[in-house]
Protein backbone atom coordinates (compact mmCIF):
# COMPACT_ATOMS: atom_id res chain seq x y z
CA UNK A 1 0.00 0.00 0.00
CA UNK A 2 1.08 3.03 -1.09
CA UNK A 3 0.58 6.69 0.99
CA UNK A 4 1.92 10.07 -0.22
CA UNK A 5 5.03 9.58 1.58
CA UNK A 6 5.93 6.95 0.03
CA UNK A 7 7.24 8.60 -3.14
CA UNK A 8 9.70 10.70 -0.92
CA UNK A 9 11.02 7.89 1.08
CA UNK A 10 14.35 7.70 -1.25
CA UNK A 11 14.76 11.73 -0.99
CA UNK A 12 14.56 11.44 2.84
CA UNK A 13 17.04 8.79 2.49
CA UNK A 14 19.38 10.92 0.53
CA UNK A 15 18.82 14.29 2.33
CA UNK A 16 17.32 15.96 -0.19
CA UNK A 17 14.09 17.21 1.43
CA UNK A 18 14.04 20.44 2.93
CA UNK A 19 13.50 21.15 7.02
CA UNK A 20 9.63 21.11 7.00
CA UNK A 21 8.90 18.25 4.69
CA UNK A 22 11.47 16.23 6.40
CA UNK A 23 9.69 17.40 10.14
CA UNK A 24 6.60 16.32 8.68
CA UNK A 25 7.95 12.90 6.95
CA UNK A 26 9.45 11.55 10.28
CA UNK A 27 6.10 12.38 12.17
CA UNK A 28 4.94 10.19 9.38
CA UNK A 29 7.50 7.26 9.72
CA UNK A 30 6.84 7.47 13.78
CA UNK A 31 3.00 6.10 13.14
CA UNK A 32 3.36 4.19 9.71
CA UNK A 33 5.21 0.98 10.09
CA UNK A 34 5.18 0.24 6.30
CA UNK A 35 6.43 3.55 5.82
CA UNK A 36 9.66 2.47 8.25
CA UNK A 37 9.48 -1.12 6.53
CA UNK A 38 10.07 0.55 2.86
CA UNK A 39 12.54 2.97 3.92
CA UNK A 40 15.06 0.03 5.73
CA UNK A 41 14.90 -1.64 2.67
CA UNK A 42 15.69 1.52 0.77
CA UNK A 43 18.52 1.57 2.77
CA UNK A 44 19.79 -1.98 1.64
CA UNK A 45 19.62 -1.42 -1.86
CA UNK A 46 21.61 1.48 -1.39
CA UNK A 47 23.91 -0.33 0.71
CA UNK A 48 23.79 -2.75 -2.05
CA UNK A 49 24.80 -1.30 -4.44
CA UNK A 50 27.39 0.27 -2.80
CA UNK A 51 29.13 -3.09 -1.77
CA UNK A 52 29.21 -4.44 -5.45
CA UNK A 53 32.49 -5.64 -6.89
CA UNK A 54 33.64 -4.55 -9.95
CA UNK A 55 34.40 -7.82 -12.50
CA UNK A 56 36.72 -7.82 -15.06
CA UNK A 57 35.14 -9.11 -18.69
CA UNK A 58 34.95 -13.25 -19.29
CA UNK A 59 37.71 -12.60 -22.23
CA UNK A 60 40.33 -10.23 -22.32
CA UNK A 61 39.63 -7.41 -25.10
CA UNK A 62 43.08 -6.19 -25.17
CA UNK A 63 44.49 -8.10 -27.98
CA UNK A 64 41.66 -6.47 -30.08
CA UNK A 65 42.12 -2.68 -28.54
CA UNK A 66 46.09 -3.33 -29.26
CA UNK A 67 44.87 -3.84 -32.98
CA UNK A 68 43.00 -1.41 -33.54
CA UNK A 69 45.22 1.44 -32.05
CA UNK A 70 48.27 -0.23 -33.78
CA UNK A 71 50.23 -1.55 -31.06
CA UNK A 72 51.55 -5.17 -30.54
CA UNK A 73 50.05 -6.98 -27.43
CA UNK A 74 52.47 -9.57 -25.43
CA UNK A 75 51.57 -12.57 -26.76
CA UNK A 76 51.38 -11.53 -30.15
CA UNK A 77 55.11 -9.89 -29.83
CA UNK A 78 55.68 -13.15 -29.05
CA UNK A 79 54.35 -15.15 -31.50
CA UNK A 80 55.93 -12.88 -33.76
CA UNK A 81 59.29 -13.21 -32.97
CA UNK A 82 59.23 -17.32 -33.17
CA UNK A 83 58.32 -16.82 -36.31
CA UNK A 84 61.05 -14.00 -37.42
CA UNK A 85 63.83 -16.05 -35.60
CA UNK A 86 64.32 -19.25 -35.95
CA UNK A 87 68.19 -19.73 -34.44
CA UNK A 88 67.81 -21.08 -31.12
CA UNK A 89 70.13 -18.67 -29.38
CA UNK A 90 67.93 -16.04 -30.64
CA UNK A 91 64.53 -17.64 -29.61
CA UNK A 92 66.20 -17.70 -25.86
CA UNK A 93 66.61 -13.98 -26.04
CA UNK A 94 63.23 -13.11 -27.36
CA UNK A 95 62.72 -10.02 -26.05
CA UNK A 96 66.00 -8.52 -26.77
CA UNK A 97 65.41 -9.89 -30.79
CA UNK A 98 63.67 -6.83 -32.24
CA UNK A 99 65.16 -4.41 -29.97
CA UNK A 100 68.94 -5.15 -31.09
CA UNK A 101 67.78 -5.49 -34.85
CA UNK A 102 66.28 -2.18 -34.24
CA UNK A 103 69.31 -0.33 -33.24
CA UNK A 104 71.35 -2.20 -36.07
CA UNK A 105 69.00 -0.64 -38.63
CA UNK A 106 69.98 2.74 -37.18
CA UNK A 107 73.73 2.22 -37.37
CA UNK A 108 73.24 1.26 -41.37
CA UNK A 109 70.78 4.43 -41.57
CA UNK A 110 73.27 6.95 -40.62
CA UNK A 111 74.94 9.13 -43.01
CA UNK A 112 78.21 7.90 -44.85
CA UNK A 113 76.93 4.60 -43.41
CA UNK A 114 78.37 1.29 -45.86
CA UNK A 115 76.87 -1.85 -45.62
CA UNK A 116 74.61 -4.70 -47.19
CA UNK A 117 71.00 -2.81 -46.27
CA UNK A 118 70.41 -0.58 -49.86
CA UNK A 119 66.88 -1.47 -49.12
CA UNK A 120 66.22 0.13 -45.85
CA UNK A 121 64.35 2.82 -46.07
CA UNK A 122 66.03 6.42 -46.26
CA UNK A 123 66.11 7.96 -42.87
CA UNK A 124 63.59 10.90 -41.32
CA UNK A 125 65.47 14.07 -41.50
CA UNK A 126 65.51 13.89 -37.86
CA UNK A 127 67.44 10.21 -37.87
CA UNK A 128 70.81 12.08 -37.87
CA UNK A 129 69.88 13.45 -34.12
CA UNK A 130 70.72 10.25 -32.96
CA UNK A 131 74.09 11.03 -33.19
CA UNK A 132 73.76 13.57 -30.67
CA UNK A 133 72.88 12.04 -27.94
CA UNK A 134 75.67 12.73 -26.30
CA UNK A 135 75.08 16.26 -26.46
CA UNK A 136 71.70 15.61 -25.33
CA UNK A 137 72.20 14.90 -22.04
CA UNK A 138 74.38 16.77 -19.22
CA UNK A 139 74.83 13.16 -17.83
CA UNK A 140 78.67 12.08 -19.27
CA UNK A 141 78.29 8.48 -18.17
CA UNK A 142 75.04 8.17 -19.35
CA UNK A 143 76.36 9.72 -22.94
CA UNK A 144 79.59 7.32 -22.87
CA UNK A 145 77.77 4.29 -21.79
CA UNK A 146 75.34 5.39 -25.52
CA UNK A 147 78.47 6.30 -27.11
CA UNK A 148 80.10 2.81 -26.12
CA UNK A 149 77.40 0.73 -27.20
CA UNK A 150 76.67 2.31 -30.54
CA UNK A 151 80.19 1.46 -31.33
CA UNK A 152 79.95 -1.96 -30.46
CA UNK A 153 76.47 -2.22 -32.39
CA UNK A 154 78.41 -0.62 -35.43
CA UNK A 155 81.01 -3.52 -35.07
CA UNK A 156 78.22 -6.05 -35.19
CA UNK A 157 75.82 -4.32 -37.52
CA UNK A 158 76.54 -6.33 -40.62
CA UNK A 159 75.41 -9.41 -39.31
CA UNK A 160 72.06 -8.50 -38.65
CA UNK A 161 69.69 -8.79 -41.44
CA UNK A 162 67.68 -6.04 -42.92
CA UNK A 163 64.41 -6.45 -41.30
CA UNK A 164 65.97 -6.08 -38.07
CA UNK A 165 67.72 -3.57 -38.89
CA UNK A 166 64.51 -1.55 -40.39
CA UNK A 167 62.59 -2.51 -36.84
CA UNK A 168 65.40 -1.08 -34.59
CA UNK A 169 65.32 2.47 -37.05
CA UNK A 170 61.99 2.65 -36.74
CA UNK A 171 62.15 1.79 -32.44
CA UNK A 172 65.21 4.28 -32.05
CA UNK A 173 63.64 7.14 -34.05
CA UNK A 174 59.82 6.57 -31.64
CA UNK A 175 62.74 6.63 -28.62
CA UNK A 176 64.51 10.03 -29.84
CA UNK A 177 61.78 11.79 -30.90
CA UNK A 178 60.08 11.55 -27.08
CA UNK A 179 63.16 12.22 -25.93
CA UNK A 180 63.81 15.75 -27.70
CA UNK A 181 59.88 16.36 -26.85
CA UNK A 182 60.47 15.59 -23.02
CA UNK A 183 63.72 17.90 -23.30
CA UNK A 184 61.89 20.58 -25.17
CA UNK A 185 59.07 20.32 -22.67
CA UNK A 186 61.26 20.60 -19.59
CA UNK A 187 63.15 23.54 -21.19
CA UNK A 188 60.07 25.42 -20.36
CA UNK A 189 58.28 23.46 -17.23
CA UNK A 190 61.61 22.87 -15.62
CA UNK A 191 60.18 21.53 -11.99
CA UNK A 192 57.77 19.12 -13.76
CA UNK A 193 58.23 15.91 -11.97
CA UNK A 194 56.22 14.49 -14.82
CA UNK A 195 58.12 15.58 -17.44
CA UNK A 196 61.56 14.18 -16.17
CA UNK A 197 59.76 11.10 -15.16
CA UNK A 198 59.31 10.62 -18.45
CA UNK A 199 62.01 12.11 -19.85
CA UNK A 200 64.37 9.33 -17.74
CA UNK A 201 61.90 6.77 -18.96
CA UNK A 202 62.74 7.36 -22.26
CA UNK A 203 66.86 7.48 -21.72
CA UNK A 204 66.20 4.40 -19.88
CA UNK A 205 64.33 2.76 -23.18
CA UNK A 206 66.88 4.05 -25.72
CA UNK A 207 69.91 2.44 -23.38
CA UNK A 208 68.48 -0.78 -22.50
CA UNK A 209 67.55 -1.23 -26.66
CA UNK A 210 71.02 -0.21 -27.47
CA UNK A 211 72.38 -2.66 -24.66
CA UNK A 212 70.31 -5.49 -26.16
CA UNK A 213 71.59 -4.66 -29.90
CA UNK A 214 75.18 -4.62 -29.38
CA UNK A 215 75.06 -8.09 -27.42
CA UNK A 216 73.34 -9.76 -30.12
CA UNK A 217 75.44 -7.78 -32.90
CA UNK A 218 77.86 -9.20 -31.14
CA UNK A 219 77.10 -12.72 -30.72
CA UNK A 220 76.83 -13.13 -33.86
CA UNK A 221 79.87 -11.80 -35.22
CA UNK B 1 38.58 19.60 -8.41
CA UNK B 2 37.34 19.29 -11.61
CA UNK B 3 37.78 18.20 -14.87
CA UNK B 4 35.67 18.71 -17.71
CA UNK B 5 34.69 16.12 -20.81
CA UNK B 6 32.69 17.63 -23.20
CA UNK B 7 28.96 15.83 -22.91
CA UNK B 8 29.80 14.80 -19.28
CA UNK B 9 28.94 16.80 -16.36
CA UNK B 10 31.16 18.62 -14.56
CA UNK B 11 32.17 16.82 -11.47
CA UNK B 12 32.62 18.62 -8.09
CA UNK B 13 33.44 15.52 -5.43
CA UNK B 14 37.17 13.76 -5.21
CA UNK B 15 36.17 10.93 -7.09
CA UNK B 16 39.81 9.84 -7.07
CA UNK B 17 39.99 7.70 -4.44
CA UNK B 18 37.15 5.24 -6.40
CA UNK B 19 39.77 5.38 -9.33
CA UNK B 20 42.61 4.55 -7.18
CA UNK B 21 40.73 1.61 -5.94
CA UNK B 22 41.20 0.24 -9.36
CA UNK B 23 44.35 1.85 -10.33
CA UNK B 24 48.42 1.20 -9.02
CA UNK B 25 48.83 4.41 -7.81
CA UNK B 26 49.19 8.14 -9.04
CA UNK B 27 52.64 8.13 -9.42
CA UNK B 28 52.73 5.31 -11.94
CA UNK B 29 49.53 5.66 -13.69
CA UNK B 30 50.48 9.18 -14.50
CA UNK B 31 53.89 8.09 -15.79
CA UNK B 32 52.36 5.35 -17.84
CA UNK B 33 49.92 7.87 -19.55
CA UNK B 34 52.69 9.81 -20.28
CA UNK B 35 54.63 7.33 -22.12
CA UNK B 36 51.19 5.57 -23.71
CA UNK B 37 50.40 9.20 -24.97
CA UNK B 38 53.96 9.39 -27.01
CA UNK B 39 52.87 5.74 -28.27
CA UNK B 40 53.84 3.50 -25.52
CA UNK B 41 51.87 0.07 -26.23
CA UNK B 42 52.93 -2.06 -23.21
CA UNK B 43 52.26 1.39 -21.04
CA UNK B 44 48.87 1.56 -22.01
CA UNK B 45 48.42 -2.04 -22.05
CA UNK B 46 49.20 -1.66 -18.03
CA UNK B 47 46.34 1.07 -17.63
CA UNK B 48 44.10 -1.06 -19.66
CA UNK B 49 44.56 -4.40 -17.54
CA UNK B 50 44.47 -1.84 -14.18
CA UNK B 51 41.35 -0.20 -15.13
CA UNK B 52 39.38 -2.82 -16.93
CA UNK B 53 37.37 -4.39 -14.73
CA UNK B 54 36.02 -1.14 -13.28
CA UNK B 55 35.07 0.05 -16.62
CA UNK B 56 33.33 -2.93 -17.80
CA UNK B 57 31.44 -3.33 -14.84
CA UNK B 58 30.01 0.33 -15.45
CA UNK B 59 29.59 -0.22 -18.70
CA UNK B 60 27.69 -3.66 -17.93
CA UNK B 61 25.61 -1.74 -15.65
CA UNK B 62 25.06 0.43 -17.60
CA UNK B 63 24.06 -1.27 -20.55
CA UNK B 64 23.60 -4.58 -20.30
CA UNK B 65 25.83 -7.62 -20.69
CA UNK B 66 25.66 -7.98 -24.67
CA UNK B 67 27.23 -4.51 -25.53
CA UNK B 68 29.74 -4.49 -22.71
CA UNK B 69 32.76 -5.88 -24.15
CA UNK B 70 32.34 -3.88 -27.48
CA UNK B 71 31.64 -0.72 -25.62
CA UNK B 72 34.47 -1.02 -23.12
CA UNK B 73 36.97 -1.55 -26.09
CA UNK B 74 35.87 1.63 -27.73
CA UNK B 75 36.04 3.00 -24.57
CA UNK B 76 40.01 2.04 -24.04
CA UNK B 77 40.68 2.97 -28.18
CA UNK B 78 39.24 6.53 -27.50
CA UNK B 79 41.17 6.95 -24.17
CA UNK B 80 44.04 5.71 -26.21
CA UNK B 81 43.30 9.05 -29.09
CA UNK B 82 43.07 11.20 -26.23
CA UNK B 83 45.70 10.35 -24.15
CA UNK B 84 47.55 14.16 -25.00
CA UNK B 85 44.39 15.68 -23.12
CA UNK B 86 45.00 13.99 -20.24
CA UNK B 87 46.73 16.80 -18.24
CA UNK B 88 47.42 14.41 -14.90
CA UNK B 89 45.15 16.90 -12.91
CA UNK B 90 43.22 13.91 -11.29
CA UNK B 91 43.94 10.27 -11.55
CA UNK B 92 44.45 8.91 -14.51
CA UNK B 93 41.19 6.18 -13.18
CA UNK B 94 39.34 9.11 -12.73
CA UNK B 95 39.96 11.13 -16.29
CA UNK B 96 39.42 7.42 -18.04
CA UNK B 97 36.12 6.83 -16.16
CA UNK B 98 34.48 10.06 -17.13
CA UNK B 99 35.39 9.27 -20.65
CA UNK B 100 33.60 6.02 -20.50
CA UNK B 101 30.94 7.56 -19.54
CA UNK B 102 31.10 9.69 -22.32
CA UNK B 103 31.47 7.23 -24.47
CA UNK B 104 28.35 5.54 -22.81
CA UNK B 105 25.87 8.02 -23.30
CA UNK B 106 27.06 8.94 -26.79
CA UNK B 107 26.88 5.36 -27.41
CA UNK B 108 23.12 5.08 -26.00
CA UNK B 109 21.76 7.79 -28.19
CA UNK B 110 23.42 6.40 -31.10
CA UNK B 111 21.62 2.81 -30.55
CA UNK B 112 18.50 4.18 -29.70
CA UNK B 113 18.37 2.38 -26.27
CA UNK B 114 16.77 5.58 -24.84
CA UNK B 115 12.81 4.20 -25.88
CA UNK B 116 10.96 4.99 -23.57
CA UNK B 117 13.60 5.12 -20.74
CA UNK B 118 12.18 8.10 -18.59
CA UNK B 119 8.93 6.24 -18.45
CA UNK B 120 7.59 7.88 -14.95
CA UNK B 121 4.90 5.84 -14.04
CA UNK B 122 4.89 2.50 -12.09
CA UNK B 123 4.44 0.48 -15.06
CA UNK B 124 8.16 0.57 -15.29
CA UNK B 125 8.65 -1.74 -11.91
CA UNK B 126 6.80 -4.43 -13.74
CA UNK B 127 9.87 -5.16 -16.25
CA UNK B 128 11.67 -6.05 -12.73
CA UNK B 129 9.71 -9.34 -11.81
CA UNK B 130 9.23 -9.66 -7.97
CA UNK B 131 10.78 -12.59 -6.14
CA UNK B 132 8.56 -14.84 -5.08
CA UNK B 133 9.18 -16.62 -1.71
CA UNK B 134 10.84 -19.50 -3.56
CA UNK B 135 11.55 -20.85 -6.88
CA UNK B 136 14.41 -20.20 -10.06
CA UNK B 137 13.94 -16.41 -9.27
CA UNK B 138 15.53 -16.34 -6.09
CA UNK B 139 18.72 -17.04 -8.28
CA UNK B 140 18.48 -13.78 -9.64
CA UNK B 141 21.39 -11.58 -8.35
CA UNK B 142 21.20 -7.63 -7.68
CA UNK B 143 23.14 -7.27 -10.88
CA UNK B 144 20.92 -9.54 -12.90
CA UNK B 145 17.72 -7.60 -11.48
CA UNK B 146 19.87 -4.15 -11.89
CA UNK B 147 19.88 -5.40 -15.75
CA UNK B 148 15.91 -5.74 -15.81
CA UNK B 149 15.49 -2.22 -15.30
CA UNK B 150 14.31 0.36 -17.78
CA UNK B 151 17.09 1.81 -19.30
CA UNK B 152 16.51 5.43 -18.10
CA UNK B 153 15.90 3.86 -14.43
CA UNK B 154 18.91 1.82 -14.48
CA UNK B 155 20.98 4.34 -15.69
CA UNK B 156 20.24 6.98 -13.00
CA UNK B 157 20.45 4.09 -10.59
CA UNK B 158 24.17 3.31 -12.12
CA UNK B 159 24.81 6.92 -11.72
CA UNK B 160 23.70 8.14 -8.67
CA UNK B 161 23.66 4.87 -6.35
CA UNK B 162 27.05 3.17 -7.30
CA UNK B 163 29.09 5.89 -8.58
CA UNK B 164 27.76 8.79 -6.82
CA UNK B 165 27.07 11.58 -8.89
CA UNK B 166 24.63 13.79 -8.10
CA UNK B 167 20.86 14.41 -9.63
CA UNK B 168 22.05 17.77 -10.74
CA UNK B 169 24.72 16.25 -12.64
CA UNK B 170 22.94 13.10 -14.10
CA UNK B 171 19.96 15.43 -15.24
CA UNK B 172 22.85 17.27 -16.78
CA UNK B 173 24.52 14.14 -18.41
CA UNK B 174 21.00 12.35 -19.45
CA UNK B 175 19.22 15.86 -20.47
CA UNK B 176 16.29 15.23 -18.37
CA UNK B 177 15.24 17.63 -15.09
CA UNK B 178 16.17 17.20 -11.81
CA UNK B 179 12.98 15.34 -10.52
CA UNK B 180 13.03 13.09 -13.14
CA UNK B 181 16.32 11.49 -12.18
CA UNK B 182 15.25 11.35 -8.49
CA UNK B 183 11.96 9.70 -9.42
CA UNK B 184 14.01 7.37 -11.42
CA UNK B 185 16.00 6.62 -9.02
CA UNK B 186 13.24 5.96 -6.56
CA UNK B 187 11.50 3.56 -8.91
CA UNK B 188 14.68 1.63 -9.46
CA UNK B 189 15.30 1.21 -5.92
CA UNK B 190 11.98 -0.02 -4.91
CA UNK B 191 11.91 -2.92 -7.91
CA UNK B 192 15.47 -3.45 -6.64
CA UNK B 193 14.34 -3.95 -2.37
CA UNK B 194 12.15 -6.94 -3.94
CA UNK B 195 15.63 -8.93 -5.08
CA UNK B 196 17.22 -8.19 -1.80
CA UNK B 197 19.12 -11.56 0.45
CA UNK B 198 16.84 -12.06 2.68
Amino acid sequence: MKDQWTDRLSEYLDGELGAAERAALEGHLATCAECGATLAELRRVVARAGALHDRPPTADLWPAIAQHIGVVSLPARRARRRIAFTVPQLAAASVALALVSSATAWLLIRPGARGPVAEAPTPAPSAPATLATAAMYPDKRYAAQVADLERALERGRGQLDTTTVRVIEKNLRIINRAIREAQSALAADPANSYLNLHLAQEMRRKLELLRQAAALAGARS
Amino acid sequence: MELTIPGVATLHRDRDQAARRSGRGGDAETADAALAAAGDGRAFERLYRAHVARIHSLVRRMMGPDQADDVTQDVFVRAWNKLATFRAEAAFGTWLHRLAVNVILARRTTLGTERGRYDDSEDALEVVPSRPGAGVELSVDFEQAMGRLPDGARQVFVLHDIEGYRHEEIADMLGIVEGTSKSQLHHARMALRRHLER
